[in-house]
């Protein structure tokens, strides 16, 4: 069997998962998300199956905003506030690289039963997106850090991207451009509330967090 | 042209970021009554979109277009007081919010796009978000900051969902475009596998929205941190525009001839939501989680009665309606309460009849219709609900149903009475001096957007023109309802 060139560079996405997994400080996963998103912007022109000018212009536009603007912005954001830098782990490193192995080995085994026609030829590509979609659930939900939350919905939206954008050409554009629009927005809302929790608080642990329930 | 009643909004909303306060606040309701004015002639004329195959007139669609507009137009009345009252810090973020949202919502029931429905139905969060962060204090931070991580979270496997529709569209080799009207008409050629996997997800991602347990867990936070008139849209409104995208889905599927399937996964959503608020219901000591609760109730219900099909469908498109009108009456009368007394825990509160008998009117009023007195639309809502369960055999499903809302009324009741009635401070005597005066002048406009809700509920209960029976009607033909 002979890999494609995308799978050559997903393989590379598959290994940064399993770093994500094991990244005790902020910077180290920004930098981790960062190329993560550029690798799944540049994916579309691998598979494109009739680029048009405008289309070739936008993906490089999405590229520059998801691998570039994004986490430089947040990583200047931690810089300038001085948020503490450790991701504050619920479940500990060595038992979450554990969960990254199994999870990787389940995603390869659930895409070989999925046979998508579309994308049968790129043997990497679902097993990628299915391991960046519930890693980003999984920083979710057992990190403290809200910059790591941050991050992890990050990664969930570029696993998305991953198989929005190639698994059907019909709807790629529309995709690509409402992904595009929520992760600004969204993230942008995001900063602006994390600054708000760290000038209350003066941390952005989200152990805070807590006042309210049921 | 129908975009131009959601890009009306959008731009006076940008407008008010840079106007003076006074400005604002006329722009807020003046936008308000064009809105109402718009969605009215939109009601009469039906008109075709400008963009075909993203934006489209349906009768679900007006159905929610009427409720939004009649409810924001009340709603903005009542904040111009409310925001003399509350002395809300930089206040034209909160006009300006407030009219983004309200244009948001609008592009939700008018999108025929399942993308543009998903990314209308993210602008209404990202719009939202800042209204419940208006009193900047620390517990309204942790409610936006659950709210939009939870929602987002939630709507991007909304997004997955589309997703695999399309893929169904790809693998059943069907060449149409991807609206919701045009894949109802080809939902038979589709593959039901992704389509099943494709509502599922759906479902999961709007139902966030829309309050069904248990991914609700952002709503009671949400619905109790935000200032009352955004309380009011997001609890009237915005749940509706979350199910708005589950009915249009579940209209392909019933096309497609997968109803029970989706039905199935309905009537169980909607089971725990209702168990689920009969459980946190009976403990709630602050007065507005208490009514965010039973949003998530009547949002369980809707689903549960869609889920039944046949006249339950019918039943939970009246329910709907009569949810946002009585419910955003509640909580705008739960603002007069917050402003009259000062304090969000029911046990400082009480005495209500006496201290403010024109709220005490509108709060009891609303909590007779929420919880199904006969002649209120929520009961007759619900009898057809159960009536349908009935029918089709969902014996063990309906008692359950029955049972909740007993629990549920009888939670309910108990707090209300605290509110209304409680005198336990005052009647010995002695700690007379402890009450704080009443802070609030119960003002006209304070009162009436709450009466005019309620009138309006109870009027549709014994009158209903024929123009808005024919559209419910028409909107649950397609998921097989009505009364056949």
């Amino acid at each position: 069997m002979i890999l494609h060139p995308v799978d050559t560079i997903l393989s590379l996405v598959l290994l940064s998962v399993l770093f994500s997994y094991g990244a005790s400080r902020v910077p180290g996963l920004i930098m981790v998300v960062g190329f993560q998103g550029i690798v799944a912007s540049m994916v579309p022109l691998f598979i494109g199956h009739d680029m048009t000018t405008g289309g070739i212009i936008f993906t490089f536009a999405t590229l520059l905003i998801r691998g570039v603007i994004i986490p430089m912005s947040i990583y200047i954001a931690i810089k300038k506030v001085e948020i503490k830098r450790e991701v504050e782990p619920i479940i500990g490193f060595h038992a979450s690289i554990l969960c990254g192995l199994g999870l990787i080995v389940a995603a390869t085994f659930i895409s070989r039963q999925l046979n998508i026609p579309s994308i049968s030829e790129y043997t990497l590509l679902l097993p990628t997106a299915i391991a960046l979609l519930v890693t980003g659930m999984f920083l979710l939900i057992a990190r403290r850090n809200a910059i790591a939350m941050v991050l992890g919905y990050i990664m969930m939206e570029n696993g998305i991207y991953l198989v929005g954008t190639t698994i059907s050409v019909r709807a790629r554009h529309i995709v690509e451009f409402g992904i595009l629009l929520d992760i600004l927005a969204g993230v942008m809302i995001m900063a602006i509330i994390l600054q708000n929790i760290k000038r209350t608080f003066d941390d952005v642990d989200t152990a805070h967090l807590r006042t309210l329930k049921e | 042209m129908v975009e131009i009643i959601f890009l009306t909004p959008f731009l006076t909303g940008i407008l008010a970021f840079f106007l003076p306060k006074a400005v604002g606040r006329q722009l807020l309701v003046g936008t308000g009554a064009i809105h109402l004015f718009l969605s009215l002639l939109l009601w009469k004329n039906r008109p075709q979109a400008y963009f075909d195959g993203y934006f489209a007139v349906t009768p679900e669609g007006l159905l929610s277009l009427l409720v939004i507009s009649l409810l924001f137009f009340l709603i903005s009345i009542y904040t111009i007081s409310y925001l003399e009252e509350s002395g809300i810090q930089k206040e034209n973020i909160f006009t300006g919010f407030m009219l983004l949202f309200l244009s948001t919502m609008t592009m939700v029931t008018l999108s025929d796009h399942i993308m543009v429905m998903w990314i209308a139905i993210e602008a209404t969060t990202l719009a939202s978000a800042p209204l419940i962060y208006t009193h900047r204090s620390s517990a309204s931070l942790e409610a936006t900051w659950k709210y939009i991580l939870i929602c987002s979270v939630g709507i991007a496997m909304a997004l997955l969902g589309s997703v695999f529709i399309t893929l169904a569209m790809d693998i059943g080799n069907v060449d149409a475009p991807l609206s919701f009207s045009s894949l109802t008409n080809v939902a038979k050629t589709l593959d039901p596998v992704w389509l099943k996997a494709g509502f599922v997800f759906i479902l999961v991602g709007y139902g966030t929205k829309m309050g069904l347990a248990p991914m609700h867990t952002w709503l009671p936070d949400a619905h109790s941190e935000a200032p009352s008139p955004a309380s009011a849209l997001l609890s009237g409104v915005l749940l509706n525009c979350a199910y708005l995208g589950i009915f249009k889905t579940n209209k392909i599927m019933h096309a497609a001839g997968l109803n029970d399937f989706s039905g199935t996964i309905l009537i169980v959503f909607g089971l725990i939501s209702i168990l689920a608020a009969a459980t946190f219901i009976l403990k709630q000591n602050e007065y507005k989680r208490m009514l965010a609760y039973s949003s998530i109730e009547n949002m369980g219900i809707i689903a549960f009665g869609t889920g039944i099909g046949g006249i339950g469908v019918y039943g939970a498109i009246i329910c709907m309606i009569h949810h946002s009108l009585i419910k955003s009456s509640l909580f705008l009368s739960s603002g007069n309460i917050l402003l009259g007394y000062g304090d969000r825990y029911i046990k400082n509160t009480g005495d209500m009849v006496r201290r403010m008998p024109k709220t005490f009117v509108a709060f009891f009023g609303g909590f007779a219709g929420i919880s199904g007195f006969p002649p209120f639309g929520i009961f007759i809502g619900e009898f057809f609900i159960i009536v349908g369960a009935f029918r089709t055999g969902h014996y063990i499903a309906a008692g359950i149903f029955i049972l909740s809302l007993c629990v549920i009324f009888a939670g309910f009741a108990n707090q209300v009475m605290k509110i209304s009635f409680n005198s336990s401070s005052d009647d010995s005597g002695e700690n007379l001096d402890s009450i704080k005066p009443i802070g609030l002048k119960e003002k006209a406009s304070m009162v009436w957007p709450q009466y005019i809700l309620l009138l309006t509920s109870l009027i549709l209960c014994f009158y209903m023109p024929d123009t808005l029976y024919q559209t419910i009607i028409d909107a649950v033909a397609a998921l097989g309802g009505g009364f056949k």
